[in-house]
C-alpha cells in the first residue's frame, strides 16, 4: 500500500527583497507502508526542504510552487490547521537534527510525554505513566529519565527522548532529519542502531535525511540521492552501493573507504601502506616555492612532558574535571600526527595547551626553547608566529565584513617587515598556494561570496601567512561536504610535504587521519590509550577503545538490514 | 626573501593594479549604503526619515523660513493667530511660529550632539569592558552599575542646577553623563558574545593588538546595534533637553521648545486661550522623538534579518 505519494513537487525559497531560489525541482516518488528510505545529498541539495515539506512543516520563505503531496490518500496541502494538528498523532512525525535542544528545559521528560498524551488524548489517563515508561524503554533508556530535566541528560539521551516523543504519537510516517549529525561518533552509532531496531519492530514508514551516504546505506533499504534540488537516483541500497547509476552517486561513494584497509584511496589522495603520495593538482604549488623549502623547514619540536589539565568543578559539590591526564609526546619537526578520540577525550584541550590559550595544571609544554605554559603577552606573540591554527568551522573563522585580502594582509603585516606592495604580493602568493585562482578576484571577495571549501582554504592561507613551523588543524574538514573534504585534506598534506611544516591533526574521523598523518595518538578520557604509526594502529588496533572508534565509522559496504547484500 | 618573492612571483600579474591599500577596499561604504537601503525599505522607518528630514531642514534654514527673529518682542502681547502671526504672539510679544522654527535648532542640535557623544562613550567603555576580563572589568562593571541605579531625572536636575548658566554645553554635558550607561551595557554583552567567535581567536593568532581586534574586527560587526543605540540616545537627549528647559534650567536667553513651554506655563497661556503656545512646541517634541523611534524600527531590521522576512509566519 502506498503511504506517501509525492507528485511533481517543486519548492522555491522566496526571501523578501531578493530573487526566488528553487530548492526542490520536480520531485516524484512514493513510499510504501513500512519502508525505510534514505534521502541523501550534500548541503544545499534540498533534502531537508523536501523532508520538511512532506511533514507540512515548510515555512515561509519556502513555498510549494507546484505539485502535490498525497499522504494516506489525502492531499496534505488542503488540510486545515486543526486537521493537521489532529493527524500529528497517527500521521506523520519528525525528529529534528537539533531535536535534543527542542525539549523544554524547565519540564521533566515525563511532563513532555504527559503533554503529548493530553493534547491528543489517545492513551487512557490511567495508562499514561505506564505508556511513557514503555516508550523510553523502547529507545533503550531507563525509566528513571522520566523524572529528570532535559539539562540533566546527555545529548544522545536527549535525542533518544525526542525520538521516543515522536514515536509516542504512533506515527505512520517518521522523518528523521540528520538525527545523529550533532552527536559524537560513538553515540551516533548507538542512536542509529536504536532507530534501525525500532523501525524493524514497529514497522512504521521512515525517511532518514542525511548528508552521510555511509550512515544511510548502513540503515536503509532504499535510497534517494538528491543533488541541486533534483532526485538523481532512486534505488535499492544494494544497487546504489554496488552499481550506482548517477555520476553524482558514484562521486559520493568514491569518498568512502575503510580506514582499516591495507590501501586507502580517496579522490586526490592516496595512501599505500604507510607510503603516502598526493596529487600536486590540488595545491597548485609553483617551483619558486619549493626552492624555499630549506628556509621554511620546521626545526623546533613540540614536547609535552607529563601534561595534565584539571578544570575546576563546573558546579559546587562536583568533582574537578580532568581534561588531560598525564600526556607526554613529541611532535618532531616536519611530522604529521593525528590526535583522535570522541568528544570530551581532551584532544581540543591539548591544542589549547600547545597554543598557550590554556596553561597546564602540571607538566610542561615546550616549543623549541619556549616554555609555552609560562608565556605572557609578548611571548605568546612570538609563539604564534610559529604555531598557527586551522579552525573547524570555516563559517565562523572569517570575519564576515573583511575581504579575503584584508584577512590575509593582517598576519603578513604583523609578522614581518612586508608593507604595501610587497605585502599585497605576498597575499596573492598565498592565495595561489591554496589554489584560489584567479587570485586577484578572490582577494577582493567577502566571505559570504565564496563557498565553504573556499573559505577553509582562506583559513589555511591565513595560517600559512606568517611562515609557521607548526600547523594545528582542529577538525579542518568535518564541517565540509564529502566532496570538498578530500580537497582540503589534500591541500594540507601537500603543504606539509612541500613546506616541511609539522602538523597536529585533531579529528574524530579516522579515515582522514589515515590519509594525512604518519603518527597517531588515540585519546580516551584525557589519557593516551594507543599511539604509533597511523597505518599500523588503524589496521591492527589493540586497545578496545580504538576498535570501538573504528567500528563507529560508517561503512557503506557493511549494510545492515538489507540481507540480500552479500 | 622579501625581494625574492616580489621579483619571482610577479612577472605580469599587476599591469594596472590600483594603488595598494592595507585597509579593506571600501566595504564600510557599501555596508552603509546597504544599511540605509534596508532602513528605507521599512515603511515605518521611511516615514521617520522623512519626518526627521523636515525638522533638520527647519533647523538649518530657520533664518530663511522664519518670518521674524524669535527674540523680536516688538509685537503686541498675547495676540491671537492672524495673517501676520499665524500662531499668534507670546505674553512677551514674540512671534510664536518663528520661535517654533528656531526652537528646532536647539532640539536637533542637542539630540545629535548629545546622542553622538553618549554613543561614543558607550562604545568605548562597553567594548573595552566586554573584551577585557578580570579586575578591570569588575571596576568598570561597578561604575556602570552606579550610573544605572542613580535615577536619571533627579541627577540631571541637580547637575543642571549646579551648573546654572552654562547654556547649551551644560545641557549636553548633563544629558551625556546621565545617558551613556545603558548603551554601554548593551554593547558589552554583544562584544562578549562576539569575543568567543573563531575569527577573533584567529585575529589573535595573526598577531593583532587588542585595540585593533576591538575596533577593526568586533566593532564593524556591531554597526546596527550602535546605530540603534545612537537613535535611542538621541531621543532620550531631546526629551531630556525639553524637560530641563521646561523646568527653567535651560539657558535663560535661548529659544527652545522646552523654554517656550516654560514661558507659556508661566504666563498661564491655557487660561488666556492661547493653547497653540503649549500645543505647537509640545507636538514638535513628540514628533521629533517619534521620528527617531520610527527609524529604529528599520535599524532593527538591519541587525535581525528575520524581521525582514515578511509577515507570512
Amino acid at each position: 500500500m502506498t503511504l506517501l505519494d509525492v507528485q511533481d513537487l517543486s519548492i522555491v525559497y522566496e526571501p523578501r527583497g531578493s530573487e526566488a531560489v528553487p530548492a526542490v525541482k520536480h520531485a516524484n516518488f512514493s513510499l510504501e507502508q513500512g519502508e525505510f528510505v534514505g534521502l541523501v545529498g550534500e548541503s544545499g541539495s534540498g533534502k531537508s526542504t523536501l523532508g520538511f515539506a512532506i511533514t507540512r512543516l515548510a515555512k515561509p520563505p519556502a513555498r510549494i510552487s507546484k505539485g502535490r503531496i498525497i499522504f494516506d490518500g489525502k492531499d496534505i496541502a488542503e488540510m486545515e490547521d486543526e486537521d493537521l494538528r489532529r493527524q500529528r498523532r497517527g500521521g506523520f512525525a519528525m525528529v529534528l537534527q537539533s531535536g535534543m535542544n527542542s525539549l523544554n528545559p524547565v519540564r521533566t521528560v515525563g511532563n513532555h510525554f504527559a503533554d503529548i498524551f493530553a493534547a491528543h488524548d489517545h492513551v487512557l489517563r490511567s495508562r499514561r505513566k505506564a505508556r511513557a515508561k514503555e516508550m523510553v524503554d523502547k529507545v533503550k533508556l531507563p525509566a528513571a529519565v522520566l523524572d529528570r530535566f532535559p539539562g540533566e541528560l546527555s545529548g544522545g539521551m536527549r535525542q533518544r527522548v525526542s525520538i521516543a516523543l515522536a514515536l509516542s504519537l504512533e506515527p505512520k510516517l517518521m522523518v528523521f532529519d540528520e538525527p545523529t549529525t550533532a552527536l559524537d561518533v560513538l553515540v551516533q552509532r548507538a542512536v542509529m542502531e536504536t532507530i534501525r531496531d525500532l523501525q524493524r519492530e514497529e514497522s512504521f514508514t521512515a525517511v532518514l535525511v542525511s548528508h552521510d551516504l555511509g550512515v544511510v546505506l548502513e540503515s536503509t533499504k532504499r535510497v534517494l540521492v538528491m543533488s541541486e534540488g533534483v532526485i538523481v537516483e532512486d534505488g535499492p541500497s544494494s544497487q546504489i552501493l554496488n552499481n550506482p547509476q548517477a555520476e553524482y552517486t558514484q562521486m559520493l561513494l568514491s569518498h568512502y573507504a575503510d580506514p582499516r584497509a591495507e590501501v586507502v584511496e580517496l579522490p586526490g589522495l592516496e595512501v599505500r601502506g604507510s607510503q603516502i603520495t598526493t596529487s600536486t593538482r590540488s595545491g597548485g604549488l609553483t617551483g619558486s616555492i619549493s626552492t624555499d623549502r630549506r628556509e621554511r623547514k620546521a626545526h623546533d619540536p613540540i614536547v609535552l612532558t607529563r601534561v595534565s589539565k584539571i578544570y575546576p568543578p563546573p558546579r559546587r559539590g562536583e568533582d574537578p574535571v580532568t581534561a588531560v591526564d598525564d600526556v607526554s609526546f613529541v611532535l618532531e619537526p616536519g611530522q604529521s600526527m593525528a590526535l583522535v578520540g570522541a568528544s570530551g577525550s581532551g584532544k581540543s584541550t591539548i591544542a589549547k595547551l600547545i597554543t598557550g590559550v590554556e596553561r597546564p595544571t602540571s607538566g610542561t609544554v615546550t616549543f623549541g626553547s619556549l616554555d609555552v605554559g609560562t608565556l605572557h603577552r609578548s611571548g605568546l606573540r612570538r609563539l604564534r608566529q610559529d604555531v598557527q591554527m586551522v579552525f573547524q568551522d570555516p563559517y565562523s573563522a572569517l570575519n564576515p565584513l573583511h575581504s579575503v585580502e584584508y584577512t590575509l594582509m593582517r598576519p603578513v603585516v604583523n609578522s614581518g617587515e612586508l608593507r604595501g606592495t610587497a605585502a599585497r604580493t605576498r597575499v596573492l602568493e598565498l592565495l595561489e598556494i591554496v589554489g584560489l585562482t584567479p587570485v586577484e578576484q578572490f582577494a577582493a571577495k567577502l566571505p559570504h561570496q565564496i563557498s565553504g571549501g573556499e573559505r577553509q582554504r582562506v583559513v589555511i592561507a591565513r595560517a600559512l601567512a606568517c611562515n609557521p613551523q607548526v600547523i594545528i588543524a582542529d577538525e579542518p574538514a568535518s564541517m565540509l561536504d564529502v566532496s570538498l573534504r578530500a580537497g582540503v585534506l589534500a591541500l594540507l598534506e601537500d603543504l606539509r610535504q612541500q613546506w616541511g611544516v609539522s602538523m597536529l591533526f585533531i579529528t574524530h574521523d579516522l579515515l582522514s587521519a589515515r590519509v594525512v598523518t604518519d603518527q597517531i595518538m588515540v585519546l580516551n578520557g584525557g589519557r593516551v590509550v594507543e599511539q604509533g604509526d597511523t597505518a599500523q594502529v588503524l589496521r591492527f588496533p589493540e586497545d578496545p577503545y580504538t576498535i570501538e572508534l573504528l567500528d563507529a565509522v560508517p561503512q557503506p559496504a557493511r549494510a545492515g538490514p538489507a540481507e540480500e547484500i552479500a | 626573501m622579501t625581494e625574492k618573492i616580489t621579483t619571482e612571483a610577479e612577472p605580469g600579474q599587476r599591469p594596472d593594479a590600483p594603488p595598494v591599500r592595507t585597509a579593506a577596499p571600501a566595504p564600510p561604504w557599501t555596508v552603509l549604503v546597504r544599511g540605509a537601503a534596508t532602513v528605507w525599505s521599512v515603511p515605518k522607518a521611511r516615514f521617520g526619515v522623512v519626518l526627521l528630514a523636515i525638522f533638520v531642514i527647519l533647523a538649518v534654514f530657520a533664518p530663511l523660513i522664519a518670518p521674524y527673529l524669535p527674540t523680536d518682542n516688538s509685537f503686541g502681547r498675547s495676540l491671537p493667530g492672524s495673517a501676520a502671526h499665524l500662531f499668534g504672539t507670546t505674553a512677551a510679544g514674540e512671534d510664536v511660529l518663528s520661535q517654533v522654527i528656531w526652537g528646532a535648532r536647539i532640539s536637533v542640535l542637542v539630540g545629535m550632539v548629545a546622542g553622538l557623544l553618549s554613543t561614543l562613550i558607550a562604545v568605548l567603555i562597553g567594548m573595552s569592558w566586554g573584551y577585557t576580563r578580570g579586575f578591570l572589568a569588575d571596576v568598570i562593571n561597578f561604575v556602570v552599575n552606579l550610573f544605572l541605579v542613580i535615577p536619571g531625572l533627579p541627577l540631571m536636575i541637580v547637575l543642571a542646577a549646579y551648573l546654572q548658566g552654562g547654556g547649551l554645553t551644560m545641557i549636553i554635558f548633563v544629558v551625556v553623563v546621565t545617558g551613556w550607561a545603558w548603551g554601554a551595557r548593551v554593547l558589552r554583552s554583544q562584544t562578549q558574545s562576539l569575543r568567543g567567535r573563531d575569527f577573533i581567536t584567529a585575529a589573535q593568532f595573526s598577531g593583532e593588538s587588542s585595540f585593533r581586534i576591538v575596533f577593526r574586527e568586533i566593532l564593524p560587526n556591531m554597526t546596527s546595534l550602535i546605530a540603534g543605540s545612537f537613535f535611542g540616545a538621541a531621543t532620550a537627549a531631546i526629551l531630556a533637553e525639553s524637560g530641563l528647559s521646561f523646568l527653567g534650567l535651560g539657558g535663560a536667553g535661548s529659544v527652545s521648545w522646552g523654554t517656550m513651554l516654560f514661558w507659556a506655563q508661566n504666563s498661564n497661556a491655557i487660561l488666556t486661550g492661547q493653547w497653540v503656545l503649549l500645543f505647537a512646541p509640545g507636538l514638535c517634541i513628540a514628533l521629533l522623538a517619534t521620528s527617531l523611534t520610527l527609524i529604529n524600527f528599520g535599524v532593527d531590521g538591519l541587525s535581525n534579518p528575520r524581521l525582514r522576512e515578511g509577515k507570512g509566519r
